[in-house]
């Protein structure tokens, strides 16, 4: 069963309060529980929770944002435990917008709820040449490749993607390439033929999880 | 009557008596598509907005249309730093109010003569003008919750829970800049005033109510004391916001794809307020064929029950490359919905094959012109594209053979469906197509034909 201040940690991030969330951490390290288990069952236990809320339809971005920015206070106050615990790394995730597409909001929540699952996430930012991707799967020994588009003009470009992982020789034949954003589609990644699609931020989360590897 | 009044009356929420109901299609910089110019062009260029808006009014035959889609306009206007594209509006890049939770002096509000705002006013004077009478012309402007996004980017959500005064303050200002710019909008003559703001999607109900309602309250009861209409726009799934919507006193209300139709129709008619959607942008009109426009219409048509207060409308900004046809397709269904019940039933018929005996293409004594049409006497695209190649038949009289014809016999959409016609309207010259959609000029015509001349003589 969970310990009642990691369920207090989990409160309170849900709700977004970042001072409590540090002040908890804090007491939970005094009482002896470890960095890790701080992350695993409260932290992101409390992601979690937003994420299945998000998918829901019971909370929005702002509340998803709030919650993302109080885990970030609570993993400063455990880092230098962090470091010492030896927990299992899962798998990294290079991440972007498309080439032409600057709308961020999407991504930037696949982030948050990825990092949620313990995954390691490059941020490559927007408007990322199809190419660029692929480097930094390489680069950082990526597991997959997402895409995220807003326009119906720039979603094209993942086509691009999904031609370059396939001609790539350097490339881990393993990586995979998941798709996502207002108009894409499960159609439209059979017909690019991309490895995953997600329908939103939450469900890219579970789905890149369950497609992890490490090196 | 004039093409308006079936808009009118909806917007002015009259009993829905059978027929057609009224149709606004959100061709933005699709426009460009329809006259080669691209979104840059159309959005940065007088003459080539002007000419591409009156190539939608001619085309589509709508009941309003809006006169440019831009929601970068103020933003640019007030600092935002854009990024061109030339087959969608413009992107923002940077947010001014990032690094510093400020809010705009009133000084900084547009004037008519910043940025592009002279262009978009100059088009609205000249297309009021020009097909006014006509057609109720609408003037869109960015939802103040959207400016103040694109002014503060993503912190603005966070500042919701962090300095709820800033946020109202932010809004207040973006709301004085809505405002001016209906004012601006309705001198150059506009009909309905539109403020399309996407981000509303991204909020809870609670929030809405919170700061975005008291603003929009405040927008409408301006639009409406200036004597205009007013729609309310936004974009994404927004269900959970739609009673808010309605509480702020809108005419109308438009949505897209992610909002169930029926279910928000249900809560409009309960405010008696008229709403418009829901093509969807990418799988039905941007990647569909005609027959699913059509089909997509005429079972939105059929599937609302009482259609006092509906407006056919895509769900959003158009693509700047959706088919021509598939736009024409969704204007036919909504004009005559009867007829295209016929031609879906026609088109299923013929899937059953219809045997029509096709000319021996390859034996042919001289030109064989074939112009397959929806229905031209009612289609507009249909009925240019005969018009233009009628004009060019005078000069070849007993040199060529000429046929029309008209998707709505089996034996026609048997025809149509053998020689392999994708779209329409199209004219094939010896069996070939040589022009789909798009009305092809009498030069063009003439090169045609006489290719077609040389290969018969070959």
């Amino acid at each position: 069963m969970t310990k009642p201040i990691l369920e207090e940690i989990s409160a309170a991030m849900q709700k977004g309060n970042r001072k409590l969330v540090q002040e908890l951490a804090n007491s939970a390290l005094v009482e002896g529980l470890s960095a890790s288990e701080i992350l695993q069952d409260g932290l992101m236990a409390a992601m979690n929770v937003v994420g299945a809320k998000f998918k829901a339809n019971e909370v929005f971005v702002p509340e998803v944002l709030i919650a993302s920015r109080a885990m970030a206070a609570g993993i400063e106050v455990i880092k230098p435990g962090l470091a010492s615990d030896s927990s299992e790394q899962v798998g990294t995730i290079v991440l972007g917008t498309v080439k032409g597409d600057l709308h961020d909001i999407g991504k930037n929540l696949v982030k948050i709820m990825m990092a949620g699952k313990g995954i390691d996430v490059v941020d490559i930012g927007v408007d990322v040449a199809p190419a660029k991707f692929i480097e930094a799967a390489k680069e950082h020994k990526a597991a997959l490749i997402a895409c995220s588009a807003l326009l119906t003009t720039t979603m094209g470009q993942m086509q691009d993607i999904v031609d370059l992982r396939k001609a790539d020789p350097e490339l881990d034949p393993r990586v995979k390439v998941i798709i996502g954003g207002a108009p894409v589609t499960e159609q439209f990644r059979e017909k690019i033929g991309a490895d995953l699609y997600a329908e939103d931020a939450a469900t890219a989360a579970e789905v890149a999880l369950a497609n992890m590897f490490t090196y | 009557m004039a093409n308006k009044e079936l808009l009118i009356k909806t917007l002015k929420h009259e009993k829905f008596t059978g027929g057609p109901v009224p149709w606004v299609p959100f061709a933005g910089v699709h426009a460009g598509k329809l006259t080669g110019y691209t979104a840059t062009e159309v959005l940065k260029d007088e003459e080539k907005l002007f000419k591409s808006v009156l190539e939608v009014n001619r085309i589509y035959k709508p009941q309003g249309q809006p006169v440019v889609f831009d929601l970068q306009l103020e933003a640019e206007i007030l600092g935002c730093e854009l990024v061109w594209a030339d087959d969608s509006p413009p992107s923002v890049r940077s947010h001014p109010l990032e690094d510093e939770a400020i809010v705009p002096c009133d000084c900084k509000i547009p004037r008519e003569t910043d940025g592009r705002l002279p262009i978009v006013l100059n088009v609205m004077r000249r297309l009021k003008a020009e097909v006014g009478q006509d057609t109720l012309l609408y003037g869109l402007l960015c939802g103040p919750f959207t400016l103040a996004s694109h002014l503060r980017g993503t912190d603005l959500f966070m500042d919701m829970y962090d300095d709820e005064d800033y946020v109202h303050r932010l809004l207040a200002f973006c709301t004085r800049v809505a405002k001016r710019l209906a004012d601006y909008y309705l001198e150059a003559g506009m009909d309905v005033i539109a403020p399309v703001d996407p981000m509303i999607s991204q909020i809870s109900a609670d929030h809405f109510a919170d700061f975005v309602q008291g603003p929009y309250t405040e927008l409408f009861d301006h639009i409406r004391a200036k004597g205009a209409y007013s729609a309310f726009f936004v974009c994404g799934d927004a269900t959970r916001n739609i009673e808010g919507m309605c509480n702020t006193g809108c005419d109308s209300l438009h949505v897209d794809e992610n909002v169930d139709l029926l279910a928000a129709k249900r809560i409009t008619d309960a405010y008696n307020v008229a709403l418009g959607g829901n093509i969807p942008l990418t799988t039905v009109m941007l990647t569909g064929n005609q027959q699913d426009n059509m089909k997509y219409v005429l079972d939105l048509y059929d599937s609302i029950a009482d259609k006092t207060n509906f407006i056919l409308a895509p769900g959003c900004d158009m693509p700047y490359d959706t088919p021509v046809e598939n736009t024409i397709a969704a204007y036919i269904a909504a004009s005559e919905p009867d007829k295209v019940r016929e031609m879906v039933a026609n088109y299923t018929l013929s899937d059953h094959s219809v045997a029509v005996e096709l000319p021996d293409y390859a034996s042919l004594k001289k030109p064989l012109i074939e112009i397959f049409t929806l229905d031209w006497a009612t289609c507009a695209a249909c009925t240019y594209m005969k018009y233009a190649v009628d004009a060019v038949m005078k000069d070849f009289a007993g040199k060529v053979d000429y046929e029309v014809y008209k998707y709505i016999t089996p034996e026609e959409v048997g025809r149509m469906k053998q020689l392999g016609v994708k779209n329409l309207p199209s004219t094939y010259i010896n069996g070939k197509l040589k022009f789909s959609s798009i009305t092809p000029s009498r030069k063009d015509l003439e090169e045609a034909l006489e290719q077609a001349f040389n290969e018969i003589k070959a």
